[in-house]
């Protein structure tokens, strides 16, 4: 026999404190009472009765040793003994707490369980991110499963935003595992005979970059204005220092101070040009992860578009905006030839038969378009709101804009409405894998320049949010090799060479360079507002799961039997040792 | 201020109660109750003779007609009665508390005394116990305030030893009347019997009470218990449990049967109030069907 919670069996140290309370109980209590006159009998009654503890009171020691026993969930050896240790091992698994990190905690804790395991337990060890997936082999033998956890570590990617309880105990039923451990920073709540939750770490203040976007001054411009947006998870007040890094030197550095729950948003203006930047936040808090952030600028210098219209000419204008290249094709051409990549792709009365992976601009696209539903055709629609503040709608008042011709849009599977009219929308943004997407329906062009100003603003503000979707920025946990092309290899900031064939996760937070006709590179940054918060993490509701632990749970929960029989010697002691009578008295009408 | 039971109806249904004695009175003054004396009630008591200076309107006419003698009738004087209430105030009374037990006698004990005074007639308040405590005569309603005053200052201490206490108060008492004995009569035998054969002996018509509080007749014990006399502090080891329960009640029972039997064949009114009880129902519904009044 095993006992699953052996720490428990401690509690037998208890068992003298029964024969204690009987020894107390039994001492006599002086009561003073009116007169002895009809008492006196008594006294020579007591003096004939056996000293020591009464009968009754090893029946009292045998049920509360079971239940004792209980506690420590004794099980029969079981040579198939199925178990799952799953450890998380998600970015708020980092934070420090003690001279170690949570992870080293929850991994000591799996120590501990896998210790206390018997000998023919079989162990399938899984992490928690960036999805629960198992590692190692099946049915490891425990010394070979805390072999394996000693060599894991945490990674810059969130946990997913599903159910854990439910996801857990399905895991469980479904492969047959008679417990599984889950050691994790998050509480649990409710009760479940399968999962069983050991919660690392306490609430901690914690400060975090929640984001960190670089924009050209103007358009095609060579200076970048910086905005770093930091948050606070904290309880009370915080200061903290923050510096922009441009290529790893501080470039500019602040001191600010935080009030608790809020967030302040920090601008720099005139950056100088740098491959890549990092705005870091030097403060005492929990997580270490959340104080950095990374970004790259958005691509400088040509925008090379390349344009499908059937009506080439009035797209001729756009030439004339500076660092703009323009190839135009026909839709037909389009169709049949293989374009070198474009950082922008305009289809003018034209659409492609699928999205494609770069940015790309709708003007009054067909019906049959990948991205919107296209209304009725009107003339001079007015306009009845516009979102604002929004990159598109700067500088723009659209109240007196009623175009001539305008196909109303509905709304496809994504995208937000920009300019609405009574019958439908007039510009549609959209942001589909890490690509951004504008459909028009309205023709911006031809561009007249300061001969119709709003239409002018508007397309170059069209053409900079386009262009800004291919500053190369992505959070972790996002696949790495849709971003790169064939003969390109990516290099991670630790300098290792990640397969693109593979098509991996960015695990961790960083610049990641691509190797290539030229060098590019990838902010990927690590962006979990629930990892961050360190000070109310979300519980995992576990259930009672029903029907899980089949295989083998009759030997294993000998517990259960051990309880019922406490629980029928418990009835049995009520039948022998009733209330006492001073209570039975109170207790009668 | 009076205590909680007193409230004005309560005491204006005392003052329509009167005490019945079985024994003749040697009061002074004109009162209700009857005197061994002859004197001007409207008793017939007996006839003597007629001797010059009798008042002619008690001649009895008819014997003079029959008989041709003159014989003058007598009658019985009516006198004011003289009562002794006796309240135990040993430390067996402050069982299970003071509130529990002596408070609900000594209020018993002005239930009684009030309806004396509101008959104009003589009450005495004594104390059975360490310092035995006595008021004065005392006269007219108002004179409860003064009876209150000295039941509040009674604090329940010392052992019960009725013989003497009482033999100690009745060496100051001069008349004859009513005494009411207020104990819990825990004593053994022997010792009320003693104490209520002296009050006996000086010709007083006894009423004796028996006080007990609940936990007396139901003590609320269990286990193994070193219980302490209240009075003398002796300890006995007791183990008390279902058995012990009910052989205590027959025990109590029993005394208390006995005190009865020794009650009635002494004469004395005996009642038995559990001070859990309301007083206003015990002293006009219990006393009056012990014919305590008329």
């Amino acid at each position: 026999m095993e006992f699953l919670n052996p720490a428990a069996l401690y509690s037998l140290l208890l068992l003298p404190l029964l024969l204690i309370a009987y020894l107390i109980r039994r001492r006599p209590r002086a009561v003073v009472f009116s007169s002895l006159l009809l008492m006196r009998e008594f006294a020579a009654r007591v003096s004939g009765r056996r000293s020591g503890v009464p009968p009754i009171f090893f029946l009292h020691l045998i049920i509360l040793s079971l239940l004792l026993l209980s506690l420590g969930e004794p099980s029969l050896t079981s040579q198939t003994m199925n178990v799952a240790l799953v450890l998380d091992n998600s970015a708020s698994m980092q934070a420090a707490e003690d001279g170690r990190t949570r992870f080293q905690a929850a991994v000591e804790e799996a120590g501990k369980f896998l210790r206390a395991l018997p000998a023919g337990a079989r162990v399938d060890v899984y992490l928690f991110a960036p999805r629960l997936a198992r590692i190692g082999e099946a049915a490891l033998a425990a010394a070979a499963a805390l072999n394996l956890i000693y060599r894991q570590k945490p990674i810059d990617v969130g946990e997913a935003a599903v159910d854990h309880g439910a996801e857990l105990s399905r895991l469980a039923r479904d492969r047959g595992y008679e417990q599984l451990y889950f050691v994790t920073d998050h509480p649990a709540t409710g009760q479940s005979r399968t999962v069983r939750v050991v919660t690392v770490g306490h609430r901690q203040n914690n400060l975090a970059v929640g984001s960190f976007q670089l924009n050209r001054a103007a358009f095609n411009s060579s200076q970048l204005d910086a905005r770093v947006e930091v948050r606070s998870f904290s309880a009370r007040e915080g200061t903290f220092r923050l510096n922009l890094k441009a290529a790893g030197k501080v470039v500019s550095t602040r001191a600010y101070t935080i009030a608790p729950g809020k967030s302040i948003a920090a601008d720099f203006e005139a950056l100088p040009s740098y491959p890549f930047y990092e705005a870091e936040i030097a403060a005492d808090d929990g997580l270490a992860l959340d104080n950095r952030r990374f970004a790259v600028p958005p691509p400088s210098g040509e925008l090379k578009i390349l344009a499908v219209s059937p009506r080439p000419e009035a797209l001729v204008s756009l030439r004339a905006i500076p660092g703009v290249e323009l190839q135009i094709v026909s839709p037909e051409a389009y169709g049949k030839g293989n374009f070198p990549p474009h950082a922008l792709e305009i289809f003018h009365y034209a659409t492609p038969a699928a999205l494609p992976d770069s940015p790309a601009l709708f003007i009054l696209p067909p019906a049959e378009n990948p991205l919107v539903r296209v209304a009725a055709s009107s003339t001079r629609p007015i306009v009845t709101g516009w979102r604002d503040p929004h990159p598109l709608t700067r500088y723009v008042n659209f109240a007196l804009f009623r175009p001539v011709y305008a196909r109303p849009l509905k709304l496809g599977r994504s995208g937000v409405p920009v300019i609405e009219t009574s019958n439908g929308a007039l510009a549609v943004a959209s942001e589909q894998a890490n690509a951004r997407y504008l459909a028009l329906g309205f023709d911006p062009l031809p561009f007249l320049g300061r001969q119709n100003l709003p239409m002018s603003i508007f397309t170059l503000n069209s053409l900079d949010w386009l262009s800004a979707a291919a500053s190369r920025a992505m959070t972790t946990g996002a696949a790495l090799g849709e971003r790169l092309r064939a003969a390109e290899t990516l290099l991670t900031s630790a300098g290792e060479t990640i397969d693109p064939r593979s098509n991996p996760a960015a695990l961790y937070q960083g610049i990641y360079r691509i190797e290539g006709a030229a060098a590019q590179y990838i902010a990927v940054n690590f962006d979990n507002v629930a990892e961050s918060d360190l000070l109310t993490p979300a519980p995992i509701q576990l259930r009672d799961d029903v029907g899980a632990a089949a295989k083998g749970s009759v030997a294993a929960l000998l517990w259960r039997y051990v309880l019922a029989f406490a629980l029928v010697l418990l009835l049995l002691e009520w039948f022998l040792h009733p209330l006492p009578t001073w209570r039975r008295n109170q207790e009668a009408p | 201020m009076l205590p909680a039971p007193f409230t004005s109806e309560f005491l204006n249904r005392l003052e329509v109660l009167r005490l019945r004695t079985r024994k003749e009175t040697l009061g002074n003054r004109p009162g209700a109750y009857s005197s061994p004396r002859r004197g001007t009630s409207l008793e017939f008591a007996d006839y003597r003779k007629y001797s010059p200076g009798d008042d002619l309107r008690y001649v009895d006419w008819g014997i003079f007609a029959r008989t041709d003698r003159l014989y003058a009738k007598l009658f019985h004087e009516e006198v004011e009665l003289f009562a002794y209430v006796f309240v135990d105030s040993s430390a067996s009374m402050a069982f299970p508390s003071t509130r529990e037990k002596f408070i609900p006698a000594g209020n018993l004990a002005l239930a009684l005394s009030y309806v004396v005074l509101a008959n104009h007639d003589h009450v005495r308040l004594q104390a059975l116990g360490e310092h035995n405590a006595a008021s004065p005569f005392l006269r007219g309603r108002s004179r409860i305030a003064d009876l209150i005053r000295f039941v509040r200052a009674l604090d329940p201490a010392g052992a019960t030893d009725l013989a003497a206490s009482l033999g100690d108060h009745l060496r100051r008492i001069r008349r004859p009347g009513k005494a009411i004995l207020i104990s819990d009569f825990l004593v053994p035998p022997v010792s009320y019997q003693r104490g209520l054969n002296l009050l006996r002996a000086f010709n007083l018509d006894i009423a004796a009470i028996q006080v007990l509080s609940a936990p007396e007749i139901a003590p609320p014990l269990t286990g193994d218990l070193t219980v302490i006399d209240s009075e003398s502090g002796e300890e006995i080891k007791v183990h008390w449990n279902e058995a012990t329960r009910r052989s205590y009640r027959e025990r109590l029972d029993r005394h208390n049967r006995e005190l009865k039997s020794y009650c009635h064949q002494s004469g004395i009114h005996y009642s038995m109030y559990r001070t859990d009880e309301d007083l206003t129902d015990y002293v006009l519904k219990t006393l009056p069907a012990m014919r305590l009044f008329r």
